[in-house]
């Protein structure tokens, strides 16, 4: 009942409205993002396939070549320019991109010599649909298919040649995971499989990150205001305030987690969409063969609730873990200043194997590497999906057990302290002689 | 007459320092005692040690017969502790603070609600008691803590610096609030203020600290007759210039 009490009073400290309105916030603002780049990208590719070109040769090739673009899905957009003041022309035209063939097209054709072409595109922004938007590579795939095909006709060639010579192989890919075997690309695969494996190292980064600086603000500023003290002389245990505190912050860092977990699916879906839409090309070919889903299924890639429960208990760990060292910092806080910075050495802690997961497995890391960053509980959170996805089922485990032990050590730790009077004497120094002498005497005092 | 705090030989030795040095004093059911002493002089560690904040490194204390070495919890059910400039959650309504720690002292919801009653009354904030503590002025923090301190009817409240920080009208309600507790309910107080007048009006007899030693105590009265001061800033001065161990 004390418990209850305190653990209320404790959600009531850390879930307030600003806490709801930015859960809100995060959820919202990452769904909208995915949606905005779906959307965008959606209307990319949705657009009809379009040619801008401008014929400056005037020949009877050059005419032929229009009529086998215009037979193409693509729109043909003509327009008439001359000079070679690229940004001028565009302004003119009004467009984003633009084919010239320039005078002396046919001529080289016709000689057998490699043809010039004029590509223009503008870039208007360093995003994936202004790329996707302002690209020729398409058309001039396209413009390249019909004169081979012209060159080829004129050299006498029947219409099966052409298209033999044009895709002269077949590329059946085959990818293999963990001894078994699906028909796609290992691109494909790849793509599908990083997408997973970028939203779980944010979360957790974030997590760690909220719920450290929660905990922490919430003892110091119990600290700064006294209001320790007077909790600390009330009949209740301090196993049960501190109980009270870390069970709060944990189930505020779930929250957020779902929050985010949520969200990020959100913003990934949309962002998987653009990377689909993007390589049109190389996915074609997959198509052909396997969805990207039945692909995943066949070579064991996809994780079951059973995984996900294991994912989940890692990421409990990494969270106690942090809850726990965070008490510790907590204690050393004697000012606001300080409770911002104290942070410091979670977030190191963090940081360090988030970026490291991100660019490359860590298990291919040379030992001293690997050993330093296996030390730090985190990294097993971070490297879960990735372990337990091609059946690195021993590093799994054991880092589950390491976490499970290094937690055990610091909860003990944490409340060896706030059991200690040193909860109350302890300050933070850095080895400042007269600064610690201060304290010492107003603790003593 | 009733002993309800009894002091023995009390000690406190920081890693070099040795903050409080065997002291002793008790006090009696309805009293009101003073440690006072300049700031350093081992008041509040004294204070938190009573209050099982701070373990003593040598000695012991009883409340109302329980040790604070042996049960800690069982003290606390009997005291209540009001630190020096203690503030109170910001967030929350004065009304909520009180029925927050009203439920740390019972887990009966009617003594809960006689308690926040009381509480309600002795601290005369009256609709601002709906109102978050983040908008008191420091005066009306000090009375809801002060209401909170002895709305369990504690055998003994302890109070750090109780009108520290505060105003003329604030610090003389505070005091007629302690000598009314006492004197109607026999609520007995340890106090500990550097302020000597203010001591000096509120309390029934004094003991003087200073480096950890408690040097005297006694009446205030007879001190000042011992002295032959006028008053316990007197006595105070006199006591610390006689005494060979500072």
């Amino acid at each position: 009942m004390k418990f209850f009490n305190l653990l209320k009073k404790e959600l009531a400290e850390i879930i307030n409205v600003q806490t709801v309105i930015s859960f809100v916030i995060y959820f919202v603002l990452l769904s909208v993002m995915g949606n905005v780049m779906n959307t965008t990208i959606e209307d990319v590719s949705n657009d009809e396939y379009t040619i801008n070109i401008s014929d400056r040769d005037n020949t009877d090739l050059t005419a032929e070549l229009m009529k086998l673009l215009e037979k193409s899905d693509a729109k043909i957009n003509k327009f008439d320019t001359s000079g070679d003041d690229y940004s001028a022309i565009l302004n003119e035209t009004g467009q984003k991109n633009l084919i010239i063939i320039p005078e002396g097209f046919s001529e080289q054709v016709k000689n057998g010599e490699t043809a010039d072409i004029i590509d223009v595109s503008a870039l208007t922004s360093s995003t994936v649909s202004a790329v996707a938007d302002s690209g020729n590579s398409s058309a001039i795939n396209l413009i390249n298919a019909c004169v081979a095909d012209m060159i080829s006709a004129q050299a006498g060639l029947d219409t099966e040649q052409i298209i033999r010579i044009n895709s002269p192989l077949e590329i059946k890919s085959h990818t293999v995971v963990k001894g078994k075997s699906a028909e796609t690309s290992v691109f494909s695969v790849m793509g599908k499989i990083s997408m997973q494996n970028i939203i779980l190292p944010v979360i957790v980064f974030l997590v760690i990150i909220m719920a450290s600086q929660t905990i922490i603000s919430a003892i110091a500023n119990e600290k700064i205001d006294k209001t320790l003290e007077t909790l600390l002389s009330a009949p209740v245990s301090r196993t049960a305030v501190i109980g009270a505190k870390v069970l709060s912050a944990g189930i505020v860092a779930i929250l957020n987690a779902v929050v985010f977990m949520a969200g990020f699916s959100s913003l990934m879906s949309g962002a998987t969409s653009a990377n689909i839409n993007m390589t049109s090309e190389i996915t074609s070919t997959v198509a052909e063969q396997l969805s990207d889903n039945e692909a995943m299924k066949q070579l064991g890639l996809t994780l079951n609730a059973g995984d996900y429960i294991l994912i989940g208990i890692q990421l409990f760990l990494s969270i106690m873990i942090c809850l726990s060292i965070s008490i510790i910092l907590g204690a050393l806080v004697t000012d606001t200043k300080q409770s911002q910075t104290i942070v410091m050495p979670i977030m190191i802690a963090a940081v360090i194997p988030y970026l490291i997961s991100m660019f490359t497995d860590i298990n291919t890391l040379p030992v001293w590497a690997k050993i330093f960053v296996y030390a730090i509980p985190f990294t097993h959170t971070f490297s879960s999906i990735p372990n337990i996805m091609f059946g690195h089922m021993g590093v799994f485990w054991g880092g589950l057990a390491y976490q499970a032990v290094f937690f055990a050590i610091c909860l003990f730790l944490a409340l060896k302290l706030f059991k200690s009077d040193k909860i109350l004497t302890m300050s933070l120094n850095f080895g400042q002689k007269s600064k610690m002498k201060k304290a010492v005497n107003s603790s003593e005092e | 007459m009733e002993n309800i705090l009894e002091v023995k030989q009390l000690s406190k030795q920081y890693a070099k320092t040795l903050a409080v040095d065997r002291i002793s004093f008790e006090i009696q059911k309805g009293e009101i005692f003073a440690l006072i002493g300049p700031n350093g002089a081992g008041k509040t560690t004294t204070i938190r040690m009573i209050s099982t904040l701070l373990t003593p490194t040598d000695g012991d204390a009883t409340v109302n017969g329980f040790s604070i070495l042996r049960d800690p919890e069982k003290v606390r059910q009997n005291i209540t502790y009001l630190p020096d400039e203690a503030g109170a959650y910001k967030n929350m309504t004065g009304k909520k603070y009180l029925r927050f720690m009203a439920g740390l002292f019972s887990t009966d919801i009617d003594e809960i609600n006689s308690y926040v009653e009381r509480a309600e009354k002795m601290s005369n904030l009256g609709d601002r008691l709906n109102n978050k503590i983040g908008t008191y002025s420091r005066g009306m923090i000090r009375r809801l803590l002060l209401s909170r301190a002895v709305m369990t009817r504690p055998s003994l409240a302890i109070l750090d610096e109780p009108t520290s920080g505060l105003d003329v009208l604030n610090a003389l309600e505070i005091r007629s609030m302690i000598k009314n507790l006492a004197k109607d309910e026999g609520m007995s107080f340890l106090l500990s203020s550097h302020n000597m007048l203010e001591i000096e009006f509120v309390s029934d007899r004094v003991g003087i600290i200073a480096k950890g030693h408690l040097l005297v105590t006694g009446r205030t009265d007879e001190l000042k007759q011992r002295y032959n001061a006028q008053n316990l800033e007197e006595v105070f001065e006199r006591v610390v210039n006689n005494n060979e161990i500072l």
